[in-house]
């Protein structure tokens, strides 16, 4: 005969038996996928990228986690291809992703955002700048951290403007993303009411690397002010730097917002001292540098990775904390809830301090001038 | 085999081709671009296997397909089967102007003009905005080719294959018949003797021209359907990996083969899809496929198979003769 015990015994075990796959659901990490170039020439910077996620992940997680749960990265290599983007954003479909984190590669981002939230996944795009991520209808729904071109421009147009630059003559990238910087500028210097007048236009592709017949010719027009637009920070612009000092180009050197890395430094040398720059992060500059969660964030990136973070990793890191904070705070994965939390809101924590976003998606950030003295970068206050 | 067994062993194949996706659904994306890339490679195809030239072109008529279809389904708002026949006729306008700039150039000088197109259209949609700049055109809306009451949508993979299949078919069936026709047997003469062609009445010149659009017309509608698999078109189209792979899908089997580019994509694709070691060893493995079948293997995988078959059949003979006696 079955005992009074014996019976309890059997029903708490029954019980704990039948609560055990809830429980298990619960500590089921939650995916999330990561779509850089991993390979490839920008691999360095894709996997800068991922790994910058990674850590995110892993303060989230000592943090309690996303509802409860751990968060597991799933990485993917885009090749810095479309086609095979959108193979591996796919992938990460197939594998039940609850976010996308993605875009170094505008085209490779146009690309993929649409298979992404038509298959209801929320995407939130890292870096890629082109206007159309946000614009061109691909997703309805997208979310952008890096600075736009527009948000660029006014940084740029106010300094010229400060400086009382009058005469002014652009070097700029011949293709999208040059071109649509260069308007930028050009429209908000109007928008600040400067009175200029370009002396100087001349347009190269991607990758030239030889800029001494333009540098020639930008010398003879006696510009106040140079504004050099070249997003191929691996060669193109430090030869352009370079090329520049040697040919002994009058007026101030001003390059396009978030073109001069460190690595651009250190490539070009003593020539890149005296030139100017903005940037919307800086890990050891003010306020950066006083906030608790980009600390912790950078001290991880430095003994982790052995490699002090630059805005790239600051960017692909807040996306995983905005989203994280998202989410917890709606206590759902859903794609739209989300991303209409993000949209037009405001999260406190990140490794970029408090941030909000447009209603458009786009994050408002927080441009800084700087100039290049003895081969580092001094942030102007 | 007789005819009707190899022509159920064709239709068995079929079937399980199409249906083996519903079981594996990881599947679907794989077999969707195998398809429409086959059936881009198929128009390379035509010209390299029948007219024995060489066109660095083709890239451009898909991407003509993919930018028409693009263009015309954002800007315009026209459903899928307008965008066909604006792929088609993109396709085709282009194949006409190329084909007459090239209708007395061969073999080497052919394929550096037809590279040389290539170039011009990668910087016109690089830098033209009508185009999309560098920017490309997103935003492509869903495969609609719905007739009446009768929906045929598709907005993703799973759902898309069947027209994929279905094009890849088409094509299948489209070649096989020209090569049985008339314009096939004199695209062949015209490729082995013109001086025989032109003797025979052969007009050399409008058969290498109308070959050449007839080619055009398969790469574009790959295009068109893959605007609509990608939902974005962009100058990446026009990319040496389009131009690699389905130059390599064609050699790599064997030319003039019915399945040879088909089964060529499904190697491509398949490694990079299953066993991929990155987007640089890729590129090496195939940029080293087309190497290898050019340089060591001039029949494709499949005369080598056949050598090889042959080989073991010679060694087997003298064994089954002493067995015999």
């Amino acid at each position: 005969m079955t005992s009074r015990r014996q019976l309890l015994r059997a029903t708490a075990v029954g019980a704990f038996a039948l609560a055990a796959p809830a429980r298990l659901r619960a500590a089921d990490p939650i995916k999330v996928g990561a779509l850089f170039p991993l390979s490839g020439g920008a691999a360095p910077q894709g996997q800068h990228v991922t790994q910058a996620i990674e850590i995110a992940a892993a303060m989230v997680n000592e943090a309690g986690g996303v509802l409860g749960r751990p968060v597991q990265i799933i990485k993917r290599d885009d090749e810095s291809t479309p086609a095979v983007g959108v193979s591996r954003a796919n992938e990460l479909i197939a594998e039940g992703v609850a976010v996308i984190i993605e875009g170094w590669n505008s085209p490779v981002t146009l690309a993929t955002q649409t298979v992404i939230a038509r298959a209801g996944v929320l995407d939130i795009t890292a870096v890629s700048k082109a206007d159309p991520i946000l614009t061109g209808g691909g997703n309805p729904l997208a979310v952008r951290l890096n600075s736009s071109n527009a948000q660029d421009g006014r940084v740029i147009a106010e300094h010229l403007k400060a400086t009382g630059a009058k005469r002014i003559a652009f070097l700029t990238q011949n293709d999208a993303y040059g071109n649509g910087a260069q308007a930028s500028i050009e429209a908000q210097l109007k928008a600040v009411d400067h009175v200029w007048e370009k002396v100087g236009e001349e347009k190269f592709p991607f990758a030239q690397a030889d800029f001494r017949v333009a540098l020639t010719n930008i010398r003879g027009v006696n510009a106040d002010a140079v504004v050099a637009i070249n997003a191929n920070e691996g060669s193109g612009l430090p030869a352009l730097i370079r090329q520049a000092r040697q040919m002994r180009l009058r007026g101030e050197f001003v390059t396009a917002v978030g073109t001069v890395a460190p690595s651009v430094i250190s490539v070009a040398g003593e020539a890149a001292n005296g030139i100017i720059g903005a940037d919307i992060y800086f890990p050891n500059v003010e306020p950066f540098a006083s906030n608790p969660v980009n600390q912790q964030f950078v001290k991880r990136a430095e003994e982790g990775i052995k490699y002090t973070p630059d805005k790239f990793m600051a960017l692909g890191a807040a996306a995983l904390q905005v989203w994280a904070a998202a989410a917890n705070e709606l206590k759902t994965l859903e794609r739209e809830a989300i991303a209409r939390r993000i949209r037009g809101g405001s999260f406190k924590g990140t490794v970029f301090g408090d941030v909000s976003f447009a209603a458009d998606g786009q994050m408002q950030s927080s441009h800084h001038l700087f100039s290049v003295k003895d081969g580092k970068i001094e942030v102007r206050t | 085999m007789t005819g009707a067994l190899r022509l159920a062993a064709l239709l068995v194949s079929a079937v399980v081709v199409f249906l083996l996706p519903a079981q594996v659904p990881a599947l679907y994306g794989a077999f969707t671009v195998i398809a429409i890339l086959a059936v881009a490679a198929y128009g390379l195809d035509i010209v390299l296997s029948d007219l024995g030239e060489v066109s660095l072109a083709h890239t451009v008529f898909f991407a003509a397909g993919a930018y028409a279809t693009g263009l015309l389904a954002t800007r315009a708002g026209a459903g899928s089967w307008a965008t066909l026949g604006a792929a088609l006729l993109a396709g085709v306008a282009i194949a006409l102007l190329l084909g007459l700039i090239t209708l007395r150039l061969r073999e080497f000088v052919f394929s550096l003009v037809t590279y040389a197109a290539t170039v011009v259209a990668a910087a016109l949609a690089h830098n033209w905005n009508f185009l999309g700049g560098s920017d490309g055109v997103s935003g492509i809306p869903t495969f609609d080719l719905s007739i009446g009451p009768l929906a045929l949508t598709a907005r993703n993979d799973a759902e898309l294959w069947p027209f994929a299949f279905a094009l890849l078919l088409v094509t299948l069936y489209a070649v096989r018949q020209f090569r049985r026709s008339r314009p096939g047997a004199m695209a062949m003469m015209v490729h082995l003797n013109p001086r025989l062609a032109t003797m025979s009445g052969i007009d050399v010149r409008r058969v290498r021209l109308g070959i050449f659009v007839l080619s055009a017309l398969f790469s574009a509608a790959a295009g068109w359907l893959y605007a609509y698999q990608r939902a974005y078109v962009g100058p990446d189209l026009f990319e040496t990996y389009f131009l690699v792979l389905m130059l390599t899908a064609v050699v790599i089997i064997g030319k003039r083969l019915l399945l040879g580019p088909l089964l060529g994509t499904a190697l491509i694709i398949g490694q990079e899809r299953f066993l991929s070691f990155g987007g640089d060893v890729n590129a090496v493995i195939l940029g080293g496929a087309l190497i290898v079948a050019l340089a060591f293997l001039p029949g494709g995988l499949a005369s080598a198979f056949t050598g090889l078959a042959a080989r073991v059949s010679t060694k087997k003979d003298p064994r089954e003769d002493v067995v015999d006696a």
